[in-house]
């Protein structure tokens, strides 16, 4: 049994399931966030052991975790409390309770995960881990402070010759004025070294800009490595940030890694306990690949639609193999 | 503390108090006025920094040095925004519209209006419908059909006189737009048609079958103009067939009349249901009054004519139907 843990409306989910039903393989669909309200989750120890029993309350009837050989972490969403809990510090309760019971329950499921369970995940994402196992597995990386203190900014700005891009650690929602508000790559000036002060309240990420030939998506699944290049330097609005999106003027075209650098894209991954990682990098007009982060749950859906690698495939393979090493198929 | 230094930081003050949202400009430029008045010999000066995407601005207050030249003063108060918040973008900037999943970019807006077409429509309505078709193809991964592709580079290069690469490529240089750049343009122009052909194909049949009527072919005269001078040709309309057109055409300038075969949801509204003879009108009708008669009535065909028409109006009314559900957001400003 594959089990595949994410949002009813997840496109990338649609994607892969038919080439997972293509392949014969059982698989169960469910997001956390219909638990505890709709679905039930069962524990049981006694002394032989311990069976955990899941309900998805989608009339599949119980799935025993044991019997789970791959998951798919996707982009599930919290437990949600039942419409009827009202208190919001019962939801609160209850979210966390389940939480907890559910994390136990991952923990103990014997699967292997896409990309990784929800801690190995989080600790990947983290932007100073993940660079730091980047430098020692070789990547060039940007000179990069990651800091709050407001008196690295101009340092920052100098050494970088003016031309300094913020980030920010972690994305993250917030309004200003009351009405969401983004934070994107931002290219520095020098009006911004005059709110120096206000670095003191949250970190942020300072590094040199660096000039692209073109930016890189690398998709890693397990082993396999696909790569899309991205021409944000045709688009003014995009060429600072491709996640300003200009699909009419930005090229998206698959690209060949030179062979060490794909495997040390793969490495990476490896690294950090994953089996799935999305690399951003950057091709300057030196010839140099740059390395500037890795999401391990990042989005490969516009890669596939626009190169036509065969990433859904892929993320199917890996996902099957769990299923067919262990010779379980009799359940749907 | 001199004159000037005193002065100085009486500036700073008044830069930490100013408001810095864009709507309270005006304010601030009243307080750096007053400010200035009180300092004549600084002949004091505020800049206004507009930010684009986001509500917040950044002064800075010229001064004259007594000792020659110019200082330059800029204050931010500590008010407990994080610096990157405090620079941050609405969520929107640089965008014109979302339609449902679809955000389009200010730049795509402009690029998407070389190839609207639609004269019944605003291109306000138009760049909408656009959005839309959008959101039916974005999660679309087939290369586009080849046929497509050719069809929306001839048709748009055809709408603007460029018959051969040259032509195309001064036009492409004028615009600013690099070869790869158009076929991408081309190739989302081709996609957008091949869905539209495709609907129409589909719906097209069951559209003419519901309603066969609105497709006879119907062959009739109407005039259009004041009330009065149609009131005054209802006669020449009831012996149409005896001398009325004749009449109608040396009637006076304010009428204008049209004879013509049409399907008959393409006829003026108040006509598409009279049966031959009957004498409809005068109307009000677009604006200006109507009246016309019916000459022929043919049953519809299933031909492809009318199978093509049947499509259009059945893809025009589906897109009618999404923009009644879909989630409509301009971002003006």
């Amino acid at each position: 049994m594959i089990l595949i843990l994410s949002d009813r409306q997840d496109d990338a989910v649609e994607m892969v399931l038919p080439k997972l039903r293509a392949r014969g393989v059982p698989v169960t669909w469910w997001d956390p966030g219909d638990f505890p309200a709709r679905g039930s989750l069962t524990a049981a120890f006694t002394g032989q052991g311990h069976r955990i029993v899941l309900d998805t309350g989608a009339g599949a009837g119980p799935l025993d975790l044991a019997q789970v050989r791959a998951v798919w972490w996707r982009r599930p969403n919290r437990p949600t409390p039942a419409e009827n809990v009202t208190e919001p510090s019962h939801r609160r309760h209850v979210v966390w309770q389940a939480e907890f019971l559910l994390d136990g329950a991952w923990e103990l499921a014997p699967a292997r995960w896409l990309p990784a369970r929800r801690d190995v995940e989080r600790r990947a994402h983290n932007k100073i881990i993940h660079m730091a196992r980047a430098v020692a597995l070789g990547f060039s990386v940007p000179e990069t402070v990651y800091t709050n203190d407001p008196f690295e900014l101009a340092p920052a700005y100098e050494r970088a010759g003016g031309d300094l891009i913020a980030k920010q650690i972690n994305s993250d929602e917030f309004t200003l004025d009351g009405v969401d508000h983004r934070t994107y790559t931002t290219v520095l000036t020098r009006r911004h070294l005059t709110s120096r002060h206000r670095l003191r309240h949250e970190p942020v990420i300072l590094q040199p800009y660096v000039p692209k030939a073109v930016e890189l998506r690398v998709i890693v699944v397990g082993d396999r490595v696909f790569a899309m290049e991205i021409d944000s330097q045709a688009s003014r609005t995009a060429r600072d940030d491709w996640r300003h999106y200009d699909d009419d003027r930005v090229r998206h075209g698959a690209h060949r890694l030179p062979e060490d650098l794909e495997r040390r894209c793969a490495d990476l991954v490896a690294a950090l306990d994953l089996t799935y990682g999305a690399i951003d990098l950057i091709l300057t007009p030196e010839g140099e690949y740059v390395f500037l982060e890795i999401n391990p749950n990042g989005a490969w859906g516009f890669v596939e639609h626009h190169t036509g690698l065969p990433i859904a495939e892929a993320i199917a393979d890996w996902l099957a193999a769990a299923e067919t090493e262990n010779g379980s198929t009799d359940h749907e | 503390m001199s004159d000037f230094a005193t002065a100085l930081a009486s500036g700073v003050r008044l830069l930490r108090g100013l408001p810095r949202r864009r709507a309270d400009v005006e304010e601030a430029r009243r307080a750096a006025a007053a400010w200035a008045e009180e300092h004549p010999g600084l002949r004091a000066q505020l800049v206004v920094d507009e930010r684009p995407g986001t509500p917040v601005v950044d002064f800075d207050l010229l001064v004259e040095d007594p000792e020659g030249g110019t200082v330059a003063l800029t204050a931010q108060a500590e008010d407990g925004v994080p610096w990157l918040i405090d620079h941050s973008t609405h969520w929107a900037a640089g965008q014109l519209v979302s339609v449902d999943e679809v955000h389009l970019s200010v730049a795509q807006a402009l690029t998407m209006i070389r190839s609207l077409s639609r004269r019944d429509m605003t291109p306000h309505d138009e760049i909408v419908d656009q959005c839309l078709i959008l959101n039916e193809i974005r999660k679309e991964t087939e290369p586009v059909d080849a046929g497509d592709l050719q069809a929306a580079a001839d048709e748009f290069r055809r709408g603007r006189g460029l018959h051969d690469r040259a032509s195309t490529m001064a036009w492409l240089a004028e615009m600013g737009m690099t070869l790869p750049q158009f076929e991408t343009y081309i190739g989302g122009v081709a996609r957008r048609r091949g869905f539209r052909r495709r609907m129409e194909a589909e719906l097209g049949p069951a559209r003419l079958a519901a309603a066969p009527g609105a497709f006879d072919r119907v062959r009739g005269v109407w005039i259009t103009g004041p009330e009065t001078s149609l009131a005054a040709c209802a006669g020449d309309l009831a012996r149409v067939h005896d001398g009325g057109l004749a009449a109608l055409a040396s009637g006076d300038g304010d009428i204008e009349t049209t004879i013509a075969e049409r399907l008959a949801f393409e006829l003026p509204e108040p006509l598409r249901d009279a049966a031959p003879g009957t004498v409809v009108g005068p109307v009000a009708h677009g604006g200006t009054f109507l009246a016309g008669v019916v000459l022929t009535r043919a049953a519809a065909v299933r031909d492809e004519r009318t199978l093509a028409a049947a499509g259009r109006l059945a893809f025009s009314q589906w897109l009618a139907e999404r923009r009644r559900q879909a989630s409509i957001e301009w971002h003006w400003s």
